[in-house]
């Protein structure tokens, strides 16, 4: 049956075997859903395009390419979960390569046939086939892998609160697909059941099924080939014209969010340039965010990895990044579909509709999303950091926060207190300004007042100089820099909060005054290098003070000592032997990368120890204090630093090493909540390493060579 | 209570606003309370620098109540102060919070004023006002006189309910709450009246960024005792600031015998520190 012109050595297949006729009608139907796509695209453009500020992210276009290069095309971050990475890449690589096949196919057949070209034959079309095969049966795999993980195992992540998310769309597409497939490989069967040509046992899925229509009359066969042919057909048709309405959109805005993501450092946040003149401030309404901000929503595909590490969400409270996103988006997607007919009427007459759609508007924070959930959150960054998406939930929230602050003044009580206390007495416990300096006095630490020609400025931070535990760190780590000969000096009085809780917590005025404050008296000394012990301190300067003038070279004390011991000009000696864990402070890790400075430090001290904890760098856990929590109630579900004290405790470690003052009170105050403080006690860095260069006892011999201050 | 005759013409007034309050918010400008507080070395006063100012708590319970009466009712907040030029700052916290206008009354010869003068000051500066309800501080944080409210008040020749926790409104009336030892005593006055606000009245509210923004356009009326047409009579002078005795270092009793240092404990509280 097979006509002559394949054969052994000449392999082959007929393209429209057995479906002659339908060529021109599988045009037609291809053309149709081509329409159907596009002015689904198109009406989903309009509606991208309804509400938003601009804001241009197009700008650096090759690292652009490269993010979505990296995460578009090989699915760098999708693969970071194992299970939805390979059911993934299973699902996307295969169909990429189906695709890429059958557009060979049709190009070799429409194109390059016409002009006598024949180059999908012998070993080419063998290869061609085998590859084809073996993705087909990848997608498949991929199917059932998503089939299983969203009906039989139902992870939470794909939930909320224990309710699942699954909408029948989602069945569909993952039913659409598979039949795609399993249509494609009957098809085969069918073909190679009646022609079988010796060759296509490399089709060995269609082979394989072939045996099962054996003894079956061909002209059967043939007829069934032709009902499958026009279902593989219609179904692949629809696949495409199914794209824009679907959740398969995400193949579309998911890559388009990759390329759009920002390129700023990890969690610096966009200034608030005017004050005097706007009326509100932050994020109330939906056209109060950025294109870019509003287009997030609709790269979600709730794949909730987000969801599966949010502190707050996993200890109880309402608030998951995912649910956030897609509450946006359940609105975005009623409110642009308004202003989209509202613009249509407008256009014809006169333009009342788009203002009768404003006044309707709601406001996001309260309206939309439940107040709990924008107060819940840790900026921890962790959803932002495993999105595949690339979407950016952290600015949103804390553009809410500003709403409810700057425009609103409506916000938790405590945060009212904190602000007030870093308006009158720049830090957030309250104490006297005129103490921030006391804690060094005895140490013969110089104020830049008193000798502004040092190499580094140690910015000590409200920890540092008001908070006993703080104090203790600080002093730690100046021994250190002293015994080490480094020559650095301090601010004293006139240092000023660093004003990260403000920022986080929504006040970006005063946040933006303690800045400007400090901006002026580092200038003023003409400081280059910085380094903070505390890595709220050390990101905000490092990143945001550059917006006000304000750039240094800034340096976690991790760093300093990291680097310290490497050339030697430390000894750690005296033996520290105990098991400790370490965690990943978020405003170090997550936000700069800073991972393995911490832990080479420990690794140093000789006869520690150190165990991890299940959730580590990047995957770590935030204690709780982020975003300005450290200073608000916390009462609604679990603790979040007594889960993380948990987390530590599994590990049979009974110390724990901090690198953070915040990240240092959570986890003390866990220990004490557990009844731990016998066995186990949290240690900062700086003070394990003190403790480790035994100069303690000789009373620290470059302090006391110094003429003490005061 | 001290009472007053409502003349016709005052009673016409606020039937006529009737929900429509004039409400008057007296506030000082007071050290913060974390600040280092250092005496002059001549003892005549505190050293100003490197003090930050704070608007006296208990006149912000005032201001809030002030506001959330005209908020409720609509009106007119006016805040008077009294001071020297750094007042201004207070003033435009309470403008920010909501306050409508300000009145400052900035004169070096009110400087040192007791509790007299000031309430001489600000009552020139509100009777024109015409006000129904005036609020103050229970006391200020920093002089701790509490006198202020009382005196003004009476020159005022209106009945005033002091250190009051809870407020209600009703038709030119209010009925206010004042906690006495152990139980609460509830008062009504008729209005025009003056209050002196108690912690627990309300929490003050922060001042909103548009708030800030537009008490930077207030208007602030600037007076000194001569357009007031007050004579500054100082009745009362500070003679000396002392600062408190610093803090004796602690002592601990050595020994093993619990006993004989509970004996030379008991010694110790009776003779030398003589609490028992």
């Amino acid at each position: 049956m097979e006509s002559g012109k394949f054969s052994v050595g000449n392999e082959g297949r007929e393209v429209f075997w057995n479906a002659e006729h339908f060529e021109a009608l599988l045009f037609v139907f291809a053309g149709l859903a081509v329409l159907i796509f596009a002015y689904g695209v198109y009406r989903r453009w309009r509606m991208w395009k309804a509400i938003g500020k601009p804001e241009i992210r197009w700008d650096n276009a090759g690292e652009r390419i490269k993010r979505l290069i990296l995460d578009g095309l090989f699915q760098v971050k999708t693969f970071r979960e194992r299970y939805p990475g390979i059911m993934h890449g299973l699902i996307f690589f295969g169909f990429f390569i189906l695709i890429f096949g059958a557009f060979f196919d049709a190009t070799e057949f429409h194109i390059a046939e016409p002009l006598g070209i024949e180059f999908l034959r012998g070993n080419i079309y063998l290869l061609f086939s085998v590859l084809m095969e073996i993705f087909g049966l990848f997608v498949l795999l991929g199917i059932i892998m998503a089939l299983w993980r969203r009906y039989i195992t139902k992870p939470d992540y794909l939930g909320y609160k224990g309710k699942s998310d699954n909408i029948p769309e989602d069945a569909i597409v993952l039913v659409l697909i598979g039949l795609i497939i399993i249509t494609g490989f009957i098809l085969e069967a069918l073909r190679i059941g009646v022609t079988k040509p010796s060759w296509e046992v490399w089709s060995f899925g269609g082979w394989i099924l072939a045996g099962a229509f054996a003894g079956v009359d061909h002209e059967q066969l043939k007829a069934w080939h032709k009902i499958t042919w026009w279902g593989h057909a219609f179904l692949s048709m629809g696949f495409i014209a199914y794209i824009p309405y679907s959740r398969l959109l995400h193949m579309i805005t998911t890559p388009a969010n990759q390329f759009f993501s920002s390129l700023k450092p990890t969690g610096e946040l966009q200034p608030i340039q005017d004050f005097e003149n706007a009326e509100t401030f932050g994020v109330g309404k939906l056209g109060d965010m950025t294109w870019k901000q509003i287009f997030d929503v609709d790269a979600c595909t709730k794949c909730g990895r987000c969801q599966d590490g949010c502190p707050a969400y996993l200890s109880g409270k309402p608030l998951s990044p995912k649910k956030f996103i897609q509450d946006i988006k359940t609105y975005w997607v009623q409110k642009s579909s308004e202003v989209v007919a509202a613009n249509k009427t407008a256009a014809g007459a006169g333009g009342t509709a788009e203002q009768k759609t404003a006044e309707e508007d709601k406001t996001l924070p309260g309206e939309v999303i439940d107040l709990h959930e924008i107060w819940a959150c840790t900026n921890c960054m962790y959803c932002m950091e495993h999105c595949p998406a690339l979407i950016e939930h952290v600015p949103k929230i804390v553009g809410m926060r500003q709403y409810k602050v700057l425009t609103e003044a409506d916000f938790p009580p405590e945060l009212q207190l904190t602000f007030r206390n870093m308006e009158n007495n720049s830090n957030p416990w309250g104490i006297g300004s005129h103490l921030r300096g006391d804690w060094a006095k005895e140490l013969g630490i110089k104020t830049l007042a008193e000798d502004p020609n040092v190499e580094y400025l140690y910015f000590v931070g409200c920890a540092g100089s008001f908070d006993d535990r703080g104090k203790k760190v600080a002093t730690a780590f100046a021994k250190i820099l002293q015994a080490a000969g480094v020559s650095f000096g301090i601010l004293g009085t006139e240092e000023s909060c660093c004003g990260d809780s403000a920022m986080r917590g929504g006040n970006e005025y005063l946040y933006q005054t303690l800045a400007q404050a400090n901006i002026e008296t580092m200038n003023g000394y003409n400081v280059k290098k910085i380094i903070a012990t505390c890595p709220h301190g050390y990101n905000i300067l490092k990143k945001e003070y550059r917006s006000f003038g304000g750039n240094y070279e800034v340096y976690h004390h991790t760093e300093i000592i990291a680097d310290l011991i490497a050339k030697g000009k430390i000894s750690l000696k005296k033996p520290v032997d105990k098991l400790f864990t370490y965690h990943d402070s978020c405003f170090l890790g997550r936000y700069n990368g800073i991972y393995d400075q911490p832990r080479n430090i420990l690794n140093a001290v000789p006869g520690l120890k150190l165990a991890e904890m299940e959730r580590n760098r990047e995957k770590s856990f935030c204690c709780g204090a982020g975003g300005a929590r450290m200073w608000m109630e916390e009462d609604i579900g679990d603790r979040i630093n007594n889960m993380r004290t948990d987390q530590a405790i599994a590990t049979g470690a009974t110390g724990v090493a901090l690198a953070c003052p915040f990240c240092l009170t959570m986890l003390s105050d866990g220990i004490k909540d557990r009844k731990k403080d016998e066995q186990m006690e949290a240690l900062d860095v700086a003070e394990i390493v003190w403790e480790a260069m035994g100069l303690e006892e000789k009373k620290a011999p470059a302090a006391a060579a110094e003429a003490p201050a005061a | 209570m001290r009472g007053r005759p409502i003349g016709a013409l005052n009673e016409a007034r606020i039937r006529k606003k009737e929900e429509n309050v004039n409400i008057v918010a007296c506030v000082k400008q007071v050290p913060d309370t974390e600040a280092q507080i250092k005496v002059k070395a001549d003892g005549s006063g505190i050293e100003e620098g490197g003090i930050k100012w704070v608007m006296n708590p208990y006149d912000e319970y005032g201001v809030e109540e002030a506001l959330r009466l005209k908020e409720k009712k609509g009106g007119e907040v006016t805040v008077v102060s009294l001071g020297p030029a750094r007042v201004i700052e207070t003033i435009r916290t309470a403008l920010a919070m909501g306050a409508d206008k300000g009145i400052h009354i900035q004169d070096a010869a009110f400087d040192n004023a007791d509790a007299y003068t000031t309430a001489l000051a600000l009552a020139a500066a509100i009777k024109p006002l015409n006000a129904d309800i005036i609020f103050c501080g229970q006391r200020a944080i920093d002089g701790d006189q509490g006198q202020v409210g009382a005196i003004l008040a009476d020159m005022l020749d209106i009945p005033h309910v002091a250190v009051v926790t809870k407020l209600e409104y009703t038709d030119g009336a209010i009925k206010a709450t004042r906690p006495i030892e152990g139980a609460q005593i509830l008062i009504e006055a008729k209005l025009p009246c003056l209050i002196t606000a108690q912690k627990g009245l309300n929490e003050p509210r922060y001042a909103s960024l548009p708030g800030i923004m537009k008490a930077k356009k207030k208007p602030v009326d600037v007076k000194n005792a001569a357009s007031l047409g007050v004579t500054p009579s100082v009745n009362m002078k500070v003679v000396k600031f002392t600062p408190p005795p610093a803090r004796a270092a602690g002592k601990i009793i050595g020994g093993d015998d619990p006993a004989l240092k509970a004996k030379e404990l008991a010694r110790l509280l009776r003779e030398e520190a003589k609490v028992i």
